[in-house]
């Protein structure tokens, strides 16, 4: 049987109009990393897939753990608060 | 040493880092890259603040959709004068006291040496990561911090980049976004990251408060919404 973790996902900006939600919880398996969560994410809001990742998805999002910021193999853990955030070019 | 017109004229900054700080303001010499949407801001904020002298650099001729943000052009200025000259003339009528230089031209990789030489503090408030990849190599090639924002919609980024101390802005962000060429924009977004970044100046050369180094401001005006990401 596979283990579960709850976390926490915050999406910023653009982000959270293309969830609906400024956040909600996930439920994945506790060996999961960044890249398995976006899975999920673009599972349950197919928006994502269809406006945002397109080619080159680390190049599309920001994330953050607990405040910090990592890639795509990060590994997540019970209670983990992840926050998306779109990136900026523009001046 | 500050005039009695200077002490007077910056008192109620002088309130808050000396008399020292001023003349430090005063001996800075600050580069501004892009004077669009954040570079308005900075440059008009640091010349009210007496940096002693700003280079400007910007090769394009402001156009009439560039006006909802781009708050040093008018519309006498369209399709005419260069950013960099158009932004100077009015900066100069702000402050006397600044020296203020203008360079029309794109920064690359032959002449950024030679524009960017015996600068202190560089501000990127370019539009694309190509030229932004070139400002960080030179800032850690020479030493020199710089202050990067990003903005797009109602959103923005912000962090200062410190030579030694902090990741460059290509171990931060890596892959560069996809760069667009009309991307939507508030004037008021470039604002609120623009004094930002003036702010992280005039921090880095007083030496007052504590910079964003190793952090990424996030603000999302839309939602009131502000995040600082720790990037170490």
């Amino acid at each position: 049987m596979v283990m579960c973790v709850r976390v926490k996902v915050r999406y910023f900006a653009r982000f959270r109009d293309i969830a609906g939600v400024s956040e909600e919880e996930f439920d994945i398996p506790d060996d999961a990393k960044v890249k398995d969560l976006i899975e999920l994410i673009k599972k349950k809001h197919p928006k994502f897939n269809d406006e945002i990742f397109e080619q080159n998805e680390e190049a599309d999002v920001n994330v953050s753990k607990n405040g910090r910021y990592v890639d795509f193999d990060e590994e997540l853990r019970e209670g983990d608060i992840i926050a998306l955030f779109p990136p900026v070019s523009g001046g | 040493m500050l005039s009695e017109k200077e002490l007077e004229r910056y008192d109620r900054q002088i309130r808050i880092f000396g008399i020292e700080g001023q003349e430090k303001l005063k001996k800075a010499k600050v580069a501004v890259v892009g004077i669009g949407g954040l570079g308005s801001p900075v440059a008009y904020y640091l010349t009210a603040a007496g940096i002693g002298e700003i280079l400007l650099i910007d090769e394009q001729i402001p156009e009439l959709s560039n006006l909802n943000r781009q708050i040093l052009h008018w519309e006498e200025d369209l399709d005419k004068t260069p950013k960099s000259l158009s932004a100077k003339r009015k900066l100069e009528k702000l402050n006397s006291d600044v020296k203020i230089e203008a360079f029309v031209g794109k920064l690359t990789r032959e002449n950024i040496e030679d524009v960017l030489k015996d600068v202190d503090v560089i501000v990127d408030c370019l539009d694309n990561f190509e030229t932004r990849y070139l400002l960080d190599e030179f800032a850690h090639k020479k030493g020199v911090p710089l202050v990067h924002a990003a903005v797009e919609g109602l959103h923005g980024q912000a962090t200062t980049i410190i030579p030694e101390k902090t990741k460059s802005l290509r171990e931060i962000f890596p892959i560069p976004p996809k760069k667009k060429e009309k991307f939507p924009i508030l004037g008021a977004t470039a604002g609120v990251m623009g004094t930002i970044q003036a702010a992280e100046v005039i921090k880095l050369i007083t030496g007052c408060g504590e910079p964003l180094a190793n952090k990424l401001l996030v603000i999302d005006l839309a939602h009131n919404a502000f995040e600082i990401i720790e990037l170490k």
